[in-house]
């Protein structure tokens, strides 16, 4: 084994499969993965507090879409698009529900205009940024992270082709695209507006990507494997694209709550999904006609959207943090 | 912990106190809402009301004379829901913000009284022939344009080749049958016509054929004149800057005076404003920014009263008039081509919760005809062969349709109809629109669709002048009628749409793209050309009330409720309704909250 050999190994904190004996007369003790509960302990306050928020719009969105799709409404969670006062063909009566009605035992958040359960359509609502969010974080971390990865890595003409469309893509005013090519598509579905938000996202993960790729490729491990004469693939998905990872997740967190103000804003447009399925920019913008009436209607969606932005930034801040300290520990 | 984390941490505390500080509030605020609320829902619809009488569960609409003295001078700011893209009667297209504009610039050739009937008013008379397919009018002497021309027969007679060619103008004529204008005396003006049209006095009272502009200004400078009309008006034109504010100051020559004798008008300058979002207009007013705002939308004139009943020193001028919100059907388009689809789906519209989506619960009535309670024209028998709400008869209609091998939509037989309903996405639209869809889908049988797009393209769908006229829409919300004669909104209304309907129908001269719903029945459209022939009101009525007791049959459109209109304004402003006619006959009022400023004056 060479010098050089060890050093890649033992910098090469990802790789298990590395036997103690390799490291010579002194072997170097492996950092322990931290588990997710020493993880959360080693967080700061506000960052616990954010991440409880996170888990409960996760677990929230998750639990409504079991109730809806599984159950058959059987959980103890409000229909989101009852109109309570409204006609019921079962009873063959109009319901006894209240438009803008303030909380209560039976809605703990009040009612809507057209007297809606607004906790029930928070929960449901979440479920929307949910999606948005994730697959814009999917489309960016898998189509951006690679792509990013790969350029910063092959460099030449390849980076330059790249990097030229996405900033094509990026010269684009983003909401101004993305009313373009909602408009375009007219179905307003879910998966048509998460599908556009992600092809949107995937320029600046390019970007993170490609930085992060850039530097990882100058580092010794990389070009020690380069000097063995490793295929290049074997580089960029053994020694590249892990110590990019970090980065580009980190990254996600934050992106993700852009995301999420950018449905709410073509929510709030009236161009995001199809009414009268519930999302939290939907809600206000339905709300504030009635801003001097009811006014919990709009501040509790508002809520629940500066809630989750502000704690997918601050938890996505501490992670690229940590990824760095990781980063720099290599 | 260090100082970016504490001062995360403090955002955080201060969002969840928010939360806090939110549970707390609401609950008082809610709580009136809903008092108010119940209160005001207790309203007996069932009871039959009386043409004309003042209905209970509306809007009190109050023109009556305003006593006090008059005092001239000051000025006032008036938010406007709008900007208007041109003042030129003959070219821009015109609704209330507009016309609120233009009326101080430009007076009318007639004006409406506060019994509905037309008088004139830059005419001192104005008659007909027999058959009406002539009226001579004779124009007030003494009247000067705003550039010091004298108002003469033939400066009416000049405009005639501009209404021709402007894009507001030709409609107008062409709906009135006006096929030329001439000056037969100094003042005396001579409308030939095309057909009868005993309705051409409410034609000349409207902005594209009955304001009067100086043909020289508009012909010198047709772009120009956009923003520096010249009329006859109280007002004249200082400065317009577009999305931000018109100014007009008074008229120093003008030629009306008040019954009084008062030379009008009173003010000095009036400063338009427009001020698109609803609420922010009626915060303009009690924040001082304003001294007048007007509003079309029922839940404004709520927070407006809540705002007076509150304790704000504020006034709201209320009118209820003709027009009717709800929607129509394209019935040239499967499945609203079949008679039954549009009964279901109308058995199944209930006006109240609609209504109450709205924010109009204590304001507006349901309609079931394009006039409300409070009108002349309005029909008894009308009202009680409307639809109202049967969910279950309405079911049954529709699963005749459902189960008919012959359905007109193509579908096998079983399968749900598709409807997609469409609204401009204002709130209380979209609100309206999801009461429908839940009541529509809980039958079982209809699978609806909802969009929104911008007014501009709202109406595009339905005008679809890119398909023969036939349009894009499906159900599509939209207003009917206004408080101008009849004959103005029924006669395009129920017109031939598409020149094939005209041709088959043996009418091949007469298509209108105004009439939105492509609904054209031969004895509808009959009885709309035969109250052009008479002026007897009681013919008229019958004629209209058949018209409309046809339409409750074949229900190509729905309602929700009577539109109220309201300006409010802070109380020194004294003289909006109870204005007067130059005979000295009090003025219809404000329908569709446009004003008449010359009468407007400032208390003490």
């Amino acid at each position: 084994m060479t010098a050089l050999d060890a050093q890649t190994d033992s910098i090469s904190i990802t790789d298990d499969d590395a036997p103690a004996e390799r490291q010579g007369s002194t072997p170097i003790e492996r950092p322990k993965r931290a588990t997710p509960l020493q993880v959360f302990r080693e967080m700061p306050i506000v960052i616990k507090l954010s991440t409880i928020w996170l888990l409960l719009v996760f677990g929230g969105a998750i639990y409504a879409k079991i109730d809806t799709v599984l159950l058959n409404d059987a959980l103890p969670l409000q229909n989101p698009n009852l109109q309570t006062n409204n006609f019921n063909p079962a009873t063959g009566e109009f319901g006894d529900g209240e438009p803008n009605e303030s909380w209560s035992s039976a809605h703990w958040l009040g009612t809507d205009t057209i007297a809606r359960d607004t906790f029930a359509r928070i929960v449901h609502g979440a479920w929307v940024s949910l999606i948005i969010a994730m697959v814009s974080a999917g489309f960016g971390v898998v189509v951006g992270g690679f792509f990013g990865s790969l350029v910063g890595f092959v460099r030449g003409r390849t980076e330059t082709v790249t990097m030229a469309a996405m900033d094509v893509i990026l010269a684009f005013p983003a909401l101004i695209l993305l009313l373009a090519m909602v408009s375009i598509f007219e179905v307003r579905s879910l998966t048509v507006i998460a599908l556009v938000i992600g092809f949107l996202s995937i320029p600046a993960y390019t970007r993170v990507a490609r930085a992060g790729s850039l530097a990882v490729s100058q580092r010794e491990f990389v070009l020690a494997a380069r000097a063995i004469g490793t295929k290049p693939m074997k580089i960029l998905f053994r020694e590249v694209i892990p110590n990019v990872l970090p980065t580009v997740l980190s990254y996600a967190m934050v992106a993700g709550a852009f995301v999420i103000v950018v449905e709410g804003s073509l929510s709030f447009l009236g161009l995001s999904v199809q009414l009268p399925t519930a999302t939290w920019g939907n809600m206000i913008n339905q709300a504030r006609g009635n801003l001097k009436v009811n006014f919990a209607q709009v501040f509790w969606p508002s809520m629940a959207l500066v809630l989750t932005v502000l704690s997918l930034n601050s938890v996505g801040d501490w992670l690229q943090k940590r990824a760095a300290h990781r980063g720099s520990a290599l | 912990m260090n100082k970016r984390s504490l001062s995360k941490l403090l955002a955080l505390l201060f969002a969840f106190a928010l939360v806090a500080a939110a549970c707390g509030g609401s609950s008082d605020a809610d709580g009136e809402t809903t008092d108010t609320t119940a209160g005001e829902t207790e309203t007996d619809t069932d009871e039959p009301i009386a043409a004309g009488e003042e209905a209970e569960g509306d809007v009190d609409t109050e023109v009556e004379e305003i006593e006090g003295e008059r005092s001239y001078g000051g000025s006032i700011a008036v938010g406007l829901e709008a900007e208007a893209v041109g003042l030129r009667p003959w070219e821009d297209t015109c609704s209330s913000p507009c016309y609120n504009m233009m009326i101080t610039v430009f007076d009318k050739l007639t004006d409406q009284a506060l019994d509905g009937t037309y008088q004139p008013y830059l005419f001192e008379t104005l008659e007909a022939n027999e058959d009406f397919t002539e009226w001579v009018g004779v124009l007030r002497s003494g009247v000067t344009f705003h550039n010091g021309v004298e108002l003469t027969a033939q400066s009416i007679a000049d405009m005639f080749p501009i209404q021709q060619e402007g894009a507001a103008g030709a409609g107008g004529l062409s709906a009135a049958n006006i096929i030329d204008v001439q000056a037969t005396g100094d003042l005396e003006v001579t409308y030939t016509l095309s057909q009868s049209n005993s309705a051409l006095p409410a034609t000349l009272a409207r902005a594209p054929v009955g304001m009067v502009f100086e043909a020289g200004a508009a012909a010198a400078d047709p772009d120009g004149s956009a923003n520096e009309p010249v009329g006859t008006g109280p007002f004249m034109i200082e400065s317009r800057d577009l999305d931000n504010e018109t100014i007009v100051v008074r008229n120093d020559n003008y030629w009306g005076v008040d019954p009084e004798g008062n030379q009008l008008p009173f003010l000095d300058q009036i400063s338009f404003r427009p001020i698109p979002d609803e609420g922010t207009r009626l915060d303009a007013l009690l924040s001082g920014t304003v001294d007048v705002f007007q509003t079309l939308r029922q839940g404004t004139i709520r927070d407006g009263r809540a705002a007076r009943d509150g304790g704000e020193d504020i006034v709201m001028v209320e009118f209820q008039g003709n027009n009717v919100g709800g929607g129509m059907f394209n019935v040239l388009v499967p499945p609203f081509d079949d008679v039954r689809v549009r009964r279901g789906l109308t058995q199944m519209n209930s006006q109240e919760n609609v209504i109450e989506a709205l924010g109009g619960t204590g304001i507006s009535l349901p309609g079931t005809q394009w006039f409300s309670p409070d009108s002349p024209w309005y029909s008894e028998k009308v009202a009680a062969a409307w639809p109202s709400f049967d969910f279950e008869a309405g079911s049954a209609t529709l699963q005749e349709y459902i189960d008919d091998p012959e359905r007109s939509d193509g579908k096998a037989p079983g399968e749900s109809i598709e409807v997609e309903l469409s609204c401009p996405p204002d709130p209380s639209l979209i609100a309206a629109m999801q009461v429908l869809e839940q009541t529509w889908t809980a039958s079982g049988v209809v699978d609806v669709n909802l969009t929104n797009y911008d007014q501009q393209t709202h109406i595009n769908y339905a005008l679809g002048a890119e398909n023969g006229f036939v349009g894009e829409h499906g159900a599509h919300c939209w207003r009917f009628s206004s408080d101008s004669d009849p004959a103005s909104d029924i006669n395009p209304g129920f017109a031939p749409p598409t020149a094939e309907i005209a041709e088959a129908a043996g009418i091949p001269d007469v298509v209108s793209p105004l009439n939105f719903a492509n609904y054209f029945d031969g004895e509808v459209f009959g009885a709309a050309v035969a109250a052009l022939q008479t002026d007897d009101f009681d013919e008229r009525y019958a004629l209209y009330e058949s018209i409309m007791l046809k339409i409750a049959e074949d229900v190509p459109i729905w309602y929700s409720g009577h539109t109220a209109t309201a300006f409010g304004t802070n109380p020194a402003v004294m003289g909006l309704t109870g204005w007067h006619l130059p005979s000295g006959d009090i003025g219809i009022g404000i329908p569709a909250v446009e004003g008449r400023w010359h009468e407007v004056w400032l208390s003490n």
